[in-house]
């Protein structure tokens, strides 16, 4: 059954075309032959009667302009050709009544003309998609009156199919299946070109050597739960893409593909859904209402690449201004889910120089100029990447938007720049505008303020000092180019979503509402809970688009009733919302699980609904979006509840670590403290001190016995002899330490016997080592070493010792005790 | 100089210093006696050696089987104090984690509260602060840390001289803002200065929980309280979120609302707390993921308390959330991993080892039932772990 539409959020133009023109254009004769069309138009002169209101005027100016040469739609739909004769050239007013019948002004995007051009009804271009898109402008352009949206469509938002939540199969994460079915047939017939080691590399790889890579790349092209709705089968049966056999044979080959994924779909086990879940009805993204699309401020587009191509080394410019700016990608640049292009390594998406000059006639006509893109920076860390660039090299351009790790940069040529575009502009450092994230980066350039930069609508707030100037030395021979440089020396790494060069410096409020239009496909998904609350017509929506290649946004779940009369008289409790996908609970990035809303009169508008909350989650993609199917469901809603419990986590067993030794050494303050109770020195002591703060890093830091370098020996022995010198020499200290003991007298007198070494010897022993312990060695042991320590170092080298020789081996003895492992292992 | 003069002297010194190390290490273990035992006790208490008297009194003790007799006489020592609980503490005061950083408030009142027996487990909640009574010292200030560099330079006994205050008094906030150490001018100088204060539950749960992020990410927790900042899609492959930044945040950024109201204000030196105010920091990069969440207060909620986490031990006799500091330190107090881990940090001091093997862990299993029961008395924990360790 379907739902009457309800319309949100968004002002309304014009309503419902959509049933009326597919209804008169239902029964169309097949399109079979492509007439010869050529990339550029040739326009007409009109000489008919005048426009015969201003929306007709619109329609000339905007999309009849556009369509009605021969090259494109002229050809056929001309005065006496096929219906509808929207292109006629002889009264513009009948060619605005059969427009009428093939267009939504509403959604441009849904209209039956681009919907045919986009099903491959005579593009005039390679792409299908690119020609639906340029159409989509024209349309748009029409239904804004040339001057824009600046207040936004309405959306009417319609029932979506209705869809039990089902069975369904997912991508195993072991390829081996995949190999022995769907790979043999692309890699037999699609690797000339599919391959990234195909002389001439076309993404996508699925049919690459790597048969991870490969797998990696098929899944999106591979409907398991519908094989025959699989992009390598349709690609081949209705678009006869580079079919085989000889001769050629497309149903042939068609089938072999098909064959292959039946059997490859054959082998997957299906996901059964836990009946214990209370769940909404199934949605897969395209089943959505489109929710994008209108909102842009698009009047000065002179290009405009909205990368939904998805395949090919083409991205086109959809701006519908002539000549086309469609750019070649080369190096590693390859699709992203979602639309968009990325750069890996080293790559570029590139324009012809010829086509580049439209932007030095337009923007040179205008003498100001926007470049506006969607980028995902991979990292925060390259620098000098050239993001976009309209150059000759490395050292000519005529404007560059660029990245430098957190900032933004932008060169600019004008009459008070340099032919580099320098100096350059850069963002303020310390605001770290540039993100390896999703951001709106735009560059507005006008004669008098010259460059300004605005992130995700915000002016950056840095001042250009080169202020403004004439751009009329500007070099026509460059090339516009994403992601590079045209020497190939400025790579950028990341994700361009959109980019758009606009021959008009934006205002801070056009380039906020397309910021707020966001970028990519979103949908608005109804989640029926009729059946849930016992309430027709009932819906959870969310907005919903593809993130990136490995994921989908959903956000701003809204309790909706599609029947305008619906009030909540009876509150609708809902909390703990999950979202299903292809029959299974997602296990990650659940942001609703906490929420807990009840559906209220005071609450609940018949228009907007009930938001039950402004966040956004971000869903890991499964099957791809033309195939994944997504669902809710529900801890309570109404007064059907479900408990979830989590399991009781069980702790790991313990592992035995490995044997570690049973002492360990003193670390640096504890070496210090200890020498300073031991030889009754006070760690105050300033030449002391001083010692200590310097050697102190260089004493052990931790305990780990097998952590200490001959450094911190040396460190230990520095600071030991400081104690000892500190306590030899102070008149207190020394006398009450070595009782009895005169340094005075030269070591060959007080050094002649045992009992005048004892004099150093014992005390030392005593104070420093304490007694009575097994784990010291003995004292005999460590007397023994000292005499020989004294007694060699009395002799002097065989010369005479110099004054103060006596005190200096004491120190020196004091020293190999207070630096020993007496104070260093504990 | 003694150094210089005598180059050949000093390397005979060094070679005799050297010939005595092997023959102090004792590679095979030998069986300990009393004397043994008490020098190794006091060493690890102390991170010195006893005098002979202390030795012979530990000793005794060791000998009457009264070996936390001899601990306690090892805990009277200066050195536990001003070497051996400033070890414990300064690592926990610093992102760096580094020992080498000036004594502060924060490190005295860790050392103040193990010395006067104050229930450990407010050391991130209580209205207190310990400040050094010295002659000539310069006044507390909350703007910078001349008190306690004072007390550092001259070598000021922290086993005397600190004295506790209260906290909301000295710094000048209300009661019910302080939380311990967190609010401690060395805390916040730490752990708000510029970031998202993320860095503040980071530190909290590695000092106090010996669990770093790494251990404790858990991809299944419910994601509404990650900020706008975090880009859900990391250079374009929102894979990186799903499977590693989801983990830590879902949980940090739900309890980091806790210090929504407090900073550290670079330019005046000083902790700044906003009641009713969200500081801007906690409102950066938004447009990284518009559809975050935004805070509005200091309102947090412990998403750990379920999944895998909940091994940790949380007071099921608190609510798992709340607003401010003081009850978010609560929480972390509450739990059973709190007094894990800090018997674990002590026994690592004095053990030299963390607990290694079946008899290591039902000791230290054993030494957190006695922290516990004792009010959560940290000497309990110094002194059972190092009579654990003083040799057999």
């Amino acid at each position: 059954m379907k739902a009457p539409m309800t319309p949100v959020t968004v002002p309304f133009l014009l309503a419902a075309m959509m049933a009326l023109l597919l209804g008169a254009c239902s029964g169309g004769a097949p399109t079979t032959q492509s007439p010869n069309l050529q990339a550029t138009a040739q326009v007409d002169t009109y000489s008919g009667p005048p426009p015969a209101s201003a929306d007709v005027q619109a329609f000339e100016t905007n999309l009849w302009v556009n369509i009605s040469p021969s090259g494109r739609c002229g050809n056929c739909h001309k005065a006496g050709g096929q219906s509808p004769m929207f292109a006629r050239s002889d009264d513009i007013n009948l060619a605005y009544s059969a427009a009428l019948t093939v267009v939504n002004l509403s959604q441009p995007e849904t209209s039956l003309m681009v919907q045919k051009v986009g099903g491959g009804h005579n593009c005039w271009l390679a792409s299908p998609q690119a020609c639906a898109d340029i159409l989509t402008t024209w349309i748009s352009n029409w239904a804004s009156g040339g001057n824009g949206s600046a207040t936004g469509t309405q959306i009417p938002l319609t029932a979506p199919p209705e869809q039990t939540v089902g069975a369904t199969k997912v991508f195993p994460a072991d390829p081996t299946l995949f190999s022995t079915t769907v790979y043999p047939v692309v890699q037999q017939w699609c690797s000339r070109c599919h391959s990234d080691t195909a002389a001439t590399p076309q993404s996508p790889y699925f049919a690459s050597s790597n048969l991870a890579l490969a797998y990696s790349y098929a899944q999106p092209e591979i409907s398991l739960n519908s094989p025959s709705s699989s992009t390598f089968y349709i690609r081949l049966a209705q678009q006869s893409h580079n079919c085989w056999g000889n001769p050629v044979n497309c149903p042939a080959s068609a089938a072999v593909m098909l064959a292959a994924i039946q059997a490859f779909a054959n082998g997957i086990a299906v996901t059964p859904v836990d009946p214990t879940l209370i769940v909404s009805k199934a949605l897969s993204l395209t089943q959505g209402t489109v929710a994008s699309g209108a909102d842009r401020y698009d009047v000065h587009d002179i290009a405009k690449w909205e990368f939904k191509e998805g395949t090919g080394s083409t991205a086109y410019d959809t701006s519908g201004i002539d000549p086309g700016m469609d750019l070649t990608l080369s190096g590693d640049a390859a699709w992203v889910g979602g639309w968009g292009i990325n750069f890996t390594t080293n790559g570029r998406a590139q324009a012809s120089t010829a086509t580049s000059s439209k932007l030095y006639s337009k923007l040179g006509a205008s003498g100001q100029y926007s470049v506006e893109l969607w980028v995902n920076a991979a990292n925060v860390t390259q620098t000098k990447a050239y993001m976009a660039s309209y150059s000759g090299g490395d050292t000519l351009r005529n404007f560059t938007l660029a990245q430098d790790a957190f900032q933004y940069e932008a060169f600019a040529r004008s009459s008070v720049t340099s032919l580099n575009g320098q100096p350059s502009l850069l963002t303020n450092p310390n605001n770290q505008l540039a993100q390896a994230a999703l951001e709106h980066v735009v560059m507005t350039y006008t004669p008098t303020a010259g460059r300004q930069l605005y992130v995700n609508g915000v002016f950056s707030g840095d001042i250009d000092s080169s202020t403004g100037g004439a751009i009329n030395n500007w070099d026509n021979s460059f090339a516009f180019l994403l992601g590079n440089e045209t020497s190939g020396d400025h790579p950028w790494q990341g994700s361009i979503r959109f980019a758009a060069v606009h021959d008009a410096a934006l205002t801070q409020q056009q380039i906020q509402q397309n910021y707020a239009a966001g970028v990519g496909a979103s949908y608005y998904l109804l989640f029926d809970v009729s059946s849930l609350i016992n309430t027709p017509q009932s819906y959870i929506m969310f907005t919903a688009s593809q993130y990136d290649s490995y994921s989908y946004l959903f956000y701003r779940p809204t309790f909706i009733n599609l029947n305008p009369a619906f009030t909540p008289t009876n509150p609708i409790q809902i909390s703990g919302i999950r979202i299903g996908l292809n029959g299974a609970e997602v296990p990650v990035d659940q942001a609703y699980i906490p929420l807990s809303v009840t559906i209220d009169s005071s609450d609940y508008s018949p228009t907007t609904g009930q938001l039950l909350s402004p966040l956004g989650t971000v869903i890991p993609l499964q099957n791809g979006a033309a195939s994944d199917q997504f669902f809710l469901t529900f801890a309570q809603i109404g007064t059907n509840t479900r408990a979830y419990v989590t399991p009781t986590p069980v702790a790991p067993a313990p592992v035995d670590l490995p044997a570690s030794s049973d002492i360990g050494v003193r670390v640096f303050n504890e070496v210090n403290s200890t020498m300073a109770k031991l030889s009754t020195v006070p760690a105050t002591n300033p030449s002391v001190n001083t010692t200590y703060l310097s050697v102190q890093t260089g004493l052990p830091t931790v305990y780990n016995i097998q952590s200490v370098s001959s450094g911190a020996q040396i460190a230990s022995a520095q600071l030991a002899m400081q104690y000892c010198q500190a306590l030899v020499n102070d008149p207190t200290l020394g006398p009450a330490f070595f009782p009895g003991m005169s340094f005075t007298p030269p070591p060959s007198v007080a050094f002649a016997t045992t009992s005048g070494m004892d004099q150093v010897v014992q005390p030392l022993i005593n104070n420093l080592m304490g007694g009575n312990l097994a784990s010291q060695p003995s004292n005999a042991a460590v007397s023994s070493e000292l005499y020989n320590l004294i007694t060699d170092l009395s002799a002097c080298g065989g010369a005479a010792c110099p004054t103060g020789r006596t005190a200096t081996i004491s120190m020196a003895a004091c020293t190999a005790i207070l630096s020993s492992a007496t104070t260093s292992i504990k | 100089m003694f150094f210089r003069s005598n180059i050949s002297a000093v390397r005979k010194t060094l070679a005799v210093a050297a010939a005595l190390l092997p023959a102090l290490q004792p590679f095979t273990p030998v069986l300990a006696g009393p004397n043994e035992q008490a020098e190794r006790l006091f060493g690890r208490i102390t991170g010195s050696e006893p005098s002979a008297a202390v030795l012979a009194q530990m000793s005794s003790d060791i000998t009457a089987n009264n070996a936390a007799a001899a601990a306690q006489i090892a805990m009277q020592d200066p050195s536990f104090y001003n070497v051996t609980l400033r070890n414990f503490a300064a690592p926990m005061t610093n992102k760096a984690q580094s020992v080498f950083v000036p004594l502060n408030d924060y490190t005295a009142t860790i050392i103040g509260m193990i010395r006067d027996n104050v229930p450990f487990n407010t050391v991130l909640s209580a209205d207190l602060i310990y400040t050094g009574n010295m002659s000539g010292a310069p006044a507390y200030s909350p703007a910078n840390n001349n008190h306690y560099l004072y007390l550092d330079a001259n070598g000021a006994d922290l086993s005397t001289v600190l004295v506790q205050q209260t906290q909301s008094t000295l710094v000048g906030i209300p009661s019910s803002a302080t939380a311990g150490v967190m609010t401690t001018l060395g805390g916040a100088s730490a752990f708000f200065y510029l970031g998202t204060n993320r860095a503040m539950v980071r530190f909290t749960m590695i000092n106090y929980m010996c669990d770093d992020l790494n251990t404790i990410m858990d991809i299944t927790r419910p994601p509404d309280r990650i900020r706008q900042d975090p880009s859900r899609s990391p250079g374009g492959d929102s894979r990186v979120f799903l499977n590693t930044c989801i983990g830590c945040h879902s949980g940090m950024d739900a309890l980091a609302g806790a210090f929504a109201y407090y900073n550290y204000n670079t330019l005046t030196g000083q902790m700044v707390y906003t009641p009713g105010q969200v500081q801007p920091k906690y409102a950066i990069n938004t447009g990284n993921f518009p559809y975050g969440h935004v805070t509005v207060d200091d309102s947090w909620i412990n998403y750990w308390r379920t999944g895998p986490n909940a091994l940790l031990g949380w007071n099921v006799s608190l609510p798992g959330s709340g607003n401010g500091a003081k009850s978010f330190g609560q929480e972390i107090e509450g739990s059973a991993q709190f007094a894990t881990c800090q018997v674990q940090k002590v026994f690592q001091a004095m053990c030299l080892r963390p607990p290694s093997n079946a008899a290591d862990r039902a000791q230290a299993s054993k030494i957190t039932s006695d922290f516990v029961s004792s009010n959560y008395n940290m000497k309990t924990a110094f002194a059972e772990s190092a009579v654990y360790c003083m040799g057999q």
